[in-house]
């Protein structure tokens, strides 16, 4: 089967009924993508497929093939970190981080959507993130301030 | 993660006991001297730690004290943490106070390295000492003019030095790194997925591996078929050793296949405790009462008191339900065993490791790796599990929790049941204080925390029991402090608004501890207490508290409509002394805030006779973003003041605050949690 991924193509041999987060965890060792719950309710696997944000653990691989995919760790360009990395570095919008990829991934998926959201349209589009350090404040902020809001803090 | 040897070129090293407090303190010795510092030939400063990075931003902090006493970029000192073969062996005392003391002496390690640098350069120049300084890595001399780096300084050197017990550390006006905003130094791995956490650790050859579950605590294994899971491809082997079953695998989804695949038939333990019954079970199944103080006559308080008052109150079992599932790599090399897993308590678990399989604690090396918010917990025993398989297949083995497991198998915060019984004269004075907690779990000290008054009386009784647990009671987030003061605070609110007074002024009248007082009015200017609008569905409430050396007051604002409760605003009067990373501090400050909303108000784990019956996120209601609510931060704390902890000290009233602050908007009084399931 064939896989987009990052801009890279990769050719896995897998089980149909394998989700996307094991094979991007497990065979292209891409783990910046995290488990957090397997059931869709936490956010923390989401990937962009076709620049849309996805729950990749509910996601079966089979599903994505021959679509673009974009993990946390292809939203860089090279050394220039995503205007949303940038933002959640320089407001500390985490405390373990183990659920910062996913709500990054959410929130460059909502900006290049609508790059001016309100403050209640970020908090839709991130309600279904869970992050238990409870870093929302900062979280919230950091994606004001990437949609250029001025300094939100 | 490597076994690469720090130590290799080391120039300088700086060694002494791991922990440092001004005045010797019995509760938190300082350790056996180890290395606490080192400086390369090539001016590399790395820094060694038994605590562990759990997303407090530890690494940070440490890293901050360290580039400020010895005048070095903070991105230049590499922090090595929780790897018992490295760093000083931390005697598992936990806590954010013990992390001070640790801090102390790294910044006094610095110091240390600092002095020396500046004596090898005025023997190298021939001058005296005094005339020189430092900057950016450098000494300088000749009014600052010249300078030579720490790299030339040390070339051909192998230095080893003691802290000495008398250590000039620079003033506050001098930090340029301290006290100032600043972003974490492990910053950009965080947001573009490098960093690794247990879950991700791969070493070579590591296979899979899976436990079979009971159905419930205390559960035994009466009849097993494993025959459809051998025969699955992949599968490498169905280890069984008593009640312990798991299997090994090529790939982790045909470890979970495998498990699915085995048949079992489990005899259920017939212990009736339930969530619903344990509020009164904690009192009968409860072991000896042990006083933490106890002072003038209770009895001659409650004749002399115009008013006594008397409640129970009872908080449930509450899961860490941390981002990060356990995970834990154990790989045998002949009888040596090394683990990577995310436990907050290398050490210990390393000698619990040690003591299972029978072998020396030096043959066991762990190594923790970045530790995804785990707040008290991560479960040991899914090290145990890993070095069972390791063992059994001979080959490194990771075991990963799912989200059922880590809800079912890792430890809870203890429930609790408390009687309070006060006595308050005519002018709103306590006059006696009868306190009994009895937490979950066969550790009383874990009650302790927080338990004690801080408001002033002077027939006063607190007494703390340990009893018996269904679940797997273990830490949490400020343990047992954040369940005591949730009682002392319904509680205050309780004769508050028995005596027709404003809360606000009836703490005040009862507490004379300056930095509590500090906070409190501070809070209460921020919020505006004063101006507080009563409007229906909308309540206010207030509530103090202290751990881990810090104080702290809050104030909330919630509206309730619907059989919903909802915090709208939460303003925070905060003393922890010197605030050496105050962005770092709010941020701590603000996730307690919110995970401690979740306790209020949601928050239970449900079970039944062992089994536990909330296993997911779906039937197990966190704190999401769309609850999150405006918070600001006041830091009262004095510059002069030693730094105490930030990280657990804000979750211990908000609770209270919350729950006082639905009764001022319903009416009624709460007496358990949570609160929503009881609107
Ligand atoms: S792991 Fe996919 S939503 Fe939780
Ligand atoms: S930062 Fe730890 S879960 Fe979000």
């Amino acid at each position: 089967m064939h896989l987009k991924v990052n801009d890279e193509s990769h050719e896995v041999h897998v089980d149909a009924e394998r989700t996307l987060l094991s094979v991007l965890r497990h065979e292209l060792e891409l783990t910046g993508t995290k488990y957090g719950c397997g059931e869709g309710n936490c956010g923390a696997c989401t990937v962009l497929i076709d620049g849309e944000a996805t729950r990749s653990c509910i996601t079966p691989v089979t599903s994505a093939s021959g679509r673009d995919i974009t993990t946390i760790e292809g939203l860089a360009d090279g050394d220039k970190l995503h205007p949303v990395q940038e933002a959640f570095v320089e407001h500390t919008a985490f405390q373990c981080a183990y659920c910062t990829s996913g709500f990054i991934m959410s929130s460059a998926a909502l900006l290049d959507r609508n790059p001016k959201p309100d403050e209640e349209q970020i908090k839709s589009a991130l309600s279904g993130h869970i992050c238990r350090c409870g870093a929302y404040v900062r979280i919230l902020k950091a994606v004001k301030s990437a949609a250029g809001e001025g300094d939100a803090g | 993660m490597s076994g690469q040897d720090f130590q290799s070129e080391v120039a300088l090293k700086v060694v002494g006991p791991p922990r440092w407090t001004p005045e010797p303190d019995p509760r938190v010795p300082p350790g056996d001297p180890a290395t606490l510092l080192t400086i390369n030939g090539d001016g590399a400063v790395s820094a060694f730690s038994g605590k562990v990075e759990y997303g407090q931003g530890i690494r940070n902090g440490f890293a901050m004290e360290i580039a400020d006493e010895l005048d070095i970029a903070v991105d230049s000192v590499r922090v090595v943490l929780g790897d018992t073969a490295l760093v000083p062996q931390d005697r598992g005392t936990t806590g954010s106070a013990s992390t001070r003391t640790v801090g102390i002496q790294l910044r006094r390690a610095a110091a240390t390295a600092r002095q020396t640098l500046i004596d090898l350069a005025a023997t190298r120049l021939e001058v005296d000492s005094g005339a020189l300084s430092t900057r950016e890595g450098s000494v300088v001399f000749g009014g600052g003019s010249k300078s030579v780096r720490y790299a030339d300084l040390l070339s051909g050197h192998t230095l080893t030095v003691a802290v000495p017990d008398e250590v000039t550390l620079k003033n506050v006006g001098d930090f340029r790194v301290m006290g100032k905003p600043s972003s974490r130094i492990d910053a950009v791995s965080r947001v573009t997925g490098s960093a690794k956490y247990a879950q991700d650790v791969v070493i070579p050859g590591m296979l899979y591996g899976k436990i079979l579950r009971p159905p419930s605590y205390g559960a035994t294994l009466r009849q097993i078929d494993t025959a459809r899971a051998e025969r699955i491809g992949g599968v490498v082997s169905i280890v069984q050793d008593g009640d312990f079953v798991g299997v090994v695998a090529e790939r982790e989804d045909v470890a979970e296949y495998a498990i699915e695949a085995i048949r079992a038939r489990w005899e259920e333990s017939r212990d009736t405790a339930s969530d619903w019954n344990l509020p009164a079970l904690l009192k009968e199944r409860a072991g000896e009462s042990v006083a933490l103080r106890e002072e003038g006559s209770l009895q001659s308080g409650f004749a002399s008191a115009d008013r006594v008052l008397e409640s129970t109150y009872y908080v449930p079992y509450i899961s860490n339900a941390q981002m990060e599932p356990s995970a834990s790599v154990a790989r045998w090399d002949g009888d040596d065993l090394t683990v990577w897993c995310a436990n907050r308590g290398p050490f210990a678990e390393r000698d619990s490791l040690a003591e299972m399989f029978g072998i020396d604690p030096k043959r066991v090396r762990v190594i923790a790796a970045e530790i995804g918010g785990s707040f008290g917990t991560k479960s040991p025993s899914v090290s145990h599990e890993a070095a069972r398989l390791a063992k059994a297949v001979d080959a490194p083995v990771r075991v990963s929790y799912d989200r059922a497991e880590e809800f079912g198998w890792s430890t809870v915060r203890p429930a609790a049941t408390f009687e309070i019984k006060s006595g308050v004269d005519v002018d709103g004075k306590i006059v006696s204080w009868d306190y009994a907690a009895f937490h979950a779990g066969e550790n009383a000290f874990r009650g302790q925390r927080g338990a004690d008054t801080p408001y002033d009386v002077d027939n006063v009784r607190i007494s703390v029991a340990a009893s018996e647990s269904p679940l797997q009671a273990g830490s949490y987030r400020s343990l047992g402090g954040a369940t005591n003061h949730f009682a002392r605070e319904l509680h205050m609110d309780e004769i508050a608004i028995s005596m027709g007074i404003d809360p606000l002024e009836f703490r005040l009248r009862n507490l004379s501890h300056e930095r509590l007082r500090g906070c409190l009015t501070a809070a209460a200017e921020a919020f505006g207490w004063e101006s507080r609008e009563k409007r229906p569905g909308v309540g206010y409430g207030i509530a103090i508290g202290y751990d881990a050396g810090s104080f702290t007051a809050q104030i909330v604002e919630v509206a309730v409509e619907n059989q919903e409760a909802r915090v709208t605003r939460v303003t925070v009067g905060f003393d922890c002394g010197l605030v050496v990373n105050p962005d770092g501090a709010r941020n701590q400050i603000e996730g307690s805030i919110v995970m401690g909303m979740g306790t209020a108000l949601w928050e239970a784990v449900e079970f039944d006779g062992g089994r536990i019956l909330n296993d997911g996120f779906a039937r197990y209601r966190v704190p999401r973003i769309t609850d999150t609510p405006e918070i600001e931060v006041v830091f009262t704390g004095g510059d002069d003041v030693p730094s105490s902890g930030a990280g657990e000290p804000g979750i211990v009233p908000i609770a209270a605050a919350i729950a006082n602050a639905v009764r001022d908007a319903t009416g009624t009084a709460i007496e358990e949690l949570p609160i929503v399931p009881r609107l």
